[in-house]
């Protein structure tokens, strides 16, 4: 049991840390528009690359924001049943449903998300309108990222299920009380 | 053996970047699927998926290329960030025009070109369709010379947009759906789009006046792309079919672009009187013709294989372009006296 | 026939309260996996791309954070408590004053998952605070919330004109009465649900010590900066200063500076709106991603193939195709999202109707208030789930599934008469 509560903190990090980036990309690309909007209109300036990175830190936003919100109890359930459901037939649930719906999605994904950035890096990808931005295959590179991160979200779900399971834990406590944080 | 390799029956998946439906370019593909599968009675098969379906409009090439799909339906010059060189094979800034462009590819070195830049990426890749000459765009306010194109914030994508880049306009990305309300609002002064059949579909023409004429894209050719492995399982004259339906359908696209292109005007002309023909002030041309002519020595100095393919094309059009001088324009010179 | 049975594992296992995004991926995989092998899902990164470039969609953070931020410097409540107090007695003025928010809102944005999130953030907390009934808010929030489709600018409207060929701008004008009565049809449905049942919809508590002129001035007062944040989003899409996207940033940076105006900004409160935002952002896209693979499989499976020869069965006669082709939408509403239906089945409809010299404009607008209504339906109406999603636990699926019906019911009025009163809304149902 150690362990598994050792593994489970250890990937809520992770999670945590993936929440942190996309905050930052949030910030930056609120900031971002805002720049490019006034640029356009008061200075006149246009600048695909600037416009292209706002897409950029948008994709970054929701990707890694995914593994963060799984974490946190943040994507939306059908409670029709759930609510009136015991600690332990909701971690059964959840158990389930992170082994075979969440983990092997994130592999189907992950993989072929990787071939999907490596193609892009091997041909050297980069925007094809002037001035736009180099390197296409980072931001490609956020979709195995993140599969790779809603895996171990998956398995952080599976670990807490488990940590439920055995009365150390339960679901009160992580679930997103007070409505939004 | 013989026998069974000429029962066996193929079915060749197409994606195209087009949605379903899109007038013109869709009806291109489909009359290719549909004279394959005659020429061949049925032994030959294409299904075609639109962007609805695959959602990757400019995955087209990654996705032939994998072999997920067979068959792409797609332009070249959408490929310019990933392989530079596949710039060349749709239409140059003034560049060929549609007929001397096709004389390139069938008759010149220009398919020959293009099968070396494809090849390294298991594809082969076809003329798939011409647009004739594309408009220059709309305009919100006339422009008298070059001072009136600095700091112009126009939808234009790709090499034109680095031409245009070079006289002082500023290029502007901005999603298809957002356009019209875009040039609506002025939030940007000009769009780039196709030609009167495709742009009336998006009424620009309720709301910027001057419509330039084109220089940009004298020759928008498409193309079909086909996966290396599914080419060679296909037996020889099923090759052949495909070939020849590949060609007819892209003829016979220029000849429908050239109809819908006319009656669209004739309707706009009816019906918009606000709309202007426009021909950019001297100048201007040749500021972009300049900048035109030193973005293509860039880009022929990157390797090679684009400094042979812009070589061919420059050699090709020298020669082509004597001869439509003598034929098309002096004919339309004539016209233009007598009339 | 895969998809059809995809659809009903989908239904029973989403009631069992897994999380909706992966219960869409999970049974996507299983279906796709066993129909088509594994490589159908080499698929996905394409698809996942498709919505990482598709920049319309960055309206969904970005209006989210206005709203996160509104909240978190407690000036949305300022705002609708406000509005609220001006109807003085007359219960239902917080359920009023969201409609009239959430109008606001649909003018400058045709995204529906930013609309109903921002809505949900900036009005929910606020109703149920003043003991308004669960139903009545979260029906109100999500109809609002979803008028963005029909009002333009609307995305609908945009595939539309794309599908059928017909200029963005007519469509755009056409869409404007249908818009306005829906709204005055939710806020006429308000006033007489709560002059039936006042207990529902509070009216706001009057403050004695103050005169009504003195509490209307001060109102009006409180009204004035968030309002003129609206004003400032609305009128920088109208005058051209950004598109309807980039808004929704002069929108957020707009709510931090009021933060700052009102001694409300702190770093920490800015950090943890992008937090919650964040968090929010992943459950609608995270929804978008478990719902494109779904499509996927339905698709691939040959779902759409078997779609168009039922749809080719559909009347030959006007009347009897307008019905039936609307009663079609409907219920594919149901479980397919809005692109796919204008790209699947419009494209089958259209040629029926122009033969039969139907009026494609009003057609469209049909198509277009009938998709906004399938994002309304349960069980699988996104905006249901999307508000759920930042609705507070004591608020459970089923409230919201039982306070959406009056609203649909709402929408299959205006749809009705626009279908038997064209001339109504200022079009014809023929050429
Ligand atoms: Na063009
Ligand atoms: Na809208």
């Amino acid at each position: 049991m150690r362990w598994i509560i050792k593994l489970d903190e250890g990937l809520a990090r992770l999670s945590s840390l993936c929440g942190w980036v996309a905050c930052v990309a949030m910030i930056l690309m609120a900031a971002n528009v805002f720049y490019d909007v006034v640029a356009r209109y008061a200075f006149n300036e246009v600048s695909i690359g600037l416009q292209e990175m706002e897409w950029h830190l948008y994709s970054v936003v929701f990707m890694l924001g995914i593994p963060y919100a799984l974490r946190s109890d943040g994507h939306v359930r059908v409670d029709v049943f759930y609510t009136n459901w015991g600690q332990k037939t909701k971690a059964m649930v959840n158990l389930i449903g992170a082994l075979i719906f969440i983990i092997p999605f994130a592999y189907l994904i992950g993989t072929y998300g990787y071939e999907f950035a490596l193609d892009s890096y091997n041909m050297g990808e980069g925007s094809g309108d002037p001035g736009g931005l180099p390197n296409r295959w980072i931001i490609k590179a956020v979709i195995p990222l993140t599969a790779f991160f809603i895996a171990t979200a998956g398995l952080n779900m599976a670990t807490f299920a488990l940590r439920v399971l055995s009365g150390e834990k339960s679901y009160e406590v992580e679930h997103s009380g007070e409505g939004l944080a | 053996a013989t026998q069974s390799l000429a029962q066996e029956r193929f079915t060749l998946r197409l994606a195209e970047t087009w949605g379903p439906n899109f007038p013109i370019f869709g009806d291109t593909s489909k009359r290719m699927a549909k004279l394959a599968e005659e020429m061949s009675d049925g032994r030959l098969r294409i299904r075609i998926d639109s962007a609805n379906k695959h959602k990757a409009p400019f995955g087209v090439f990654d996705m032939v290329k994998a072999g997920q799909y067979d068959l792409g339906h797609s332009a070249s010059y959408y490929w310019k960030g990933k392989v530079p060189e596949t710039l060349f094979f749709t239409s140059m800034p003034f560049g060929m025009t549609a007929i001397e462009q096709y004389a390139w590819f069938y008759h010149g070195d220009g398919m020959d070109l293009m099968q070396e830049v494809y090849e390294p990426h298991n594809m082969l890749s076809f003329p798939g369709g011409n647009t004739g000459i594309q408009m220059g765009g709309w305009f919100r306010k006339e422009i008298n010379s070059l001072e009136d194109l600095k700091g112009l914030k126009m939808r234009i994508p790709g090499f034109a947009g680095e031409v245009f880049a070079e006289v002082g306009v500023s290029p502007t990305n901005i999603p298809p759906g957002e356009l019209y309300t875009a040039l609506e609002r002025n939030t940007i002064d000009a769009v780039e789009w196709v030609g009167p059949a495709l742009d009336l579909r998006l009424g620009f023409q309720q709301i910027a006046d001057y419509y330039y004429t084109g220089w940009h894209e004298p020759a928008t050719e498409l193309q079909f792309l086909v996966n290396k492995d599914t080419w060679e399982e296909l037996p020889a004259d099923l090759q052949a079919i495909l070939k020849t339906a590949m060609r007819v359908s892209a003829y016979d696209m220029l000849v429908q672009s050239q109809h819908a292109n006319a009656e669209a005007w004739a309707n706009i002309k009816e019906e918009y009187p606000n709309v202007q023909i426009k021909n950019f002030p001297e100048d201007v041309f040749q500021a972009m013709y300049d900048a035109n002519k030193k973005l293509l020595k860039e880009a022929a100095g990157r390797n090679e294989l684009a400094a042979r393919i812009v070589e061919s094309q420059e050699n090709y059009l020298d020669k082509t372009r004597a001869y439509t001088d003598i034929s098309t324009r002096a004919y339309l010179n004539t016209m233009g006296e007598v009339e | 026939m895969i998809g059809m049975i995809m659809f009903g594992a989908a239904l029973v296992l989403l009631m069992l309260g897994f999380p909706v995004a992966f219960t869409f991926g999970g049974v996507a995989l299983f279906f796709g996996v066993f129909a088509e092998g594994m490589d159908l899902f080499a698929f996905m990164p394409f698809r996942i791309m498709s919505v990482m470039q598709n920049k319309v969609l960055m309206a969904v953070p970005l209006f989210i954070f206005m709203g996160v931020v509104l909240q978190r410097t407690r000036l949305a409540e300022q705002l609708l408590t406000s509005m609220g107090r001006l109807f003085g007695g007359l219960p239902g003025g917080l359920a009023i004053s969201t409609i009239l928010v959430g109008a606001l809102l649909a003018a400058s944005t045709g995204v529906v998952g930013a609309s109903v999130v921002a809505m949900g953030l900036i009005s929910l907390p606020v109703m149920l605070a003043h003991k308004y009934d669960k139903r009545l808010s979260t029906g109100t929030i999500c109809a609002s919330g979803t008028l963005g489709q029909i009002v333009p600018p609307s995305i609908i409207l945009i595939i539309l004109g794309d599908v059928l060929g017909l200029p963005v701008g007519d469509l755009f004008k056409a869409a404007v009465w249908p818009g306005v009565v829906l709204i005055g049809l939710y806020i006429a449905y308000i006033l007489v649900l709560t002059r039936l049942k006042p207990e529902t919809a509070p009216a706001m508590p009057t403050d004695n010590t103050r005169s009504r002129k003195r509490e209307i001035v001060d109102a009006l007062i409180a009204i004035i900066p968030p309002l003129a944040l609206i004003v400032v989003v609305l009128g920088s899409i109208f005058t051209g200063i950004a598109t309807p996207t980039e808004s929704s940033a002069l929108g957020g940076v707009g709510a931090v500076v009021l933060a700052i105006i009102y001694r409300q900004f702190s770093f920490r409160m800015v950090w943890d709106s992008a937090r919650d935002t964040v968090k929010v952002t992943a459950m609608v896209f995270a929804i978008l991603i478990g719902a494109t693979a779904f499509s996927m499989v339905f698709s691939y499976t040959g779902g759409d193939y078997l779609l168009e020869d039922w749809l080719h069965m559909l009347p030959g006669e006007e009347w009897g195709f307008i019905i039936l082709s609307m009663l079609v939408i409907l219920v594919l509403g149901f479980f397919i999202d809005f692109v796919e239906i204008s790209f699947i089945i419009v494209p089958i409809l259209a040629p029926v109707a122009e033969a039969m010299g139907i009026n494609m404009l009003w057609f469209a607008i049909l198509i277009a208030m009938n998709l906004q209504t399938s994002f309304l339906t349960p069980p699988f109406g996104f905006s249901l789930f999307y508000l759920k999603g930042v609705a507070p636990p004591e608020v459970r699926t089923i409230d919201i599934y039982k306070g959406i019906i009056p609203f649909i019911l709402i929408q299959i009025l205006v749809l009705a008469s626009i279908i038997i009163f064209p001339e109504w809304y200022g079009m014809s149902s023929t050429y």
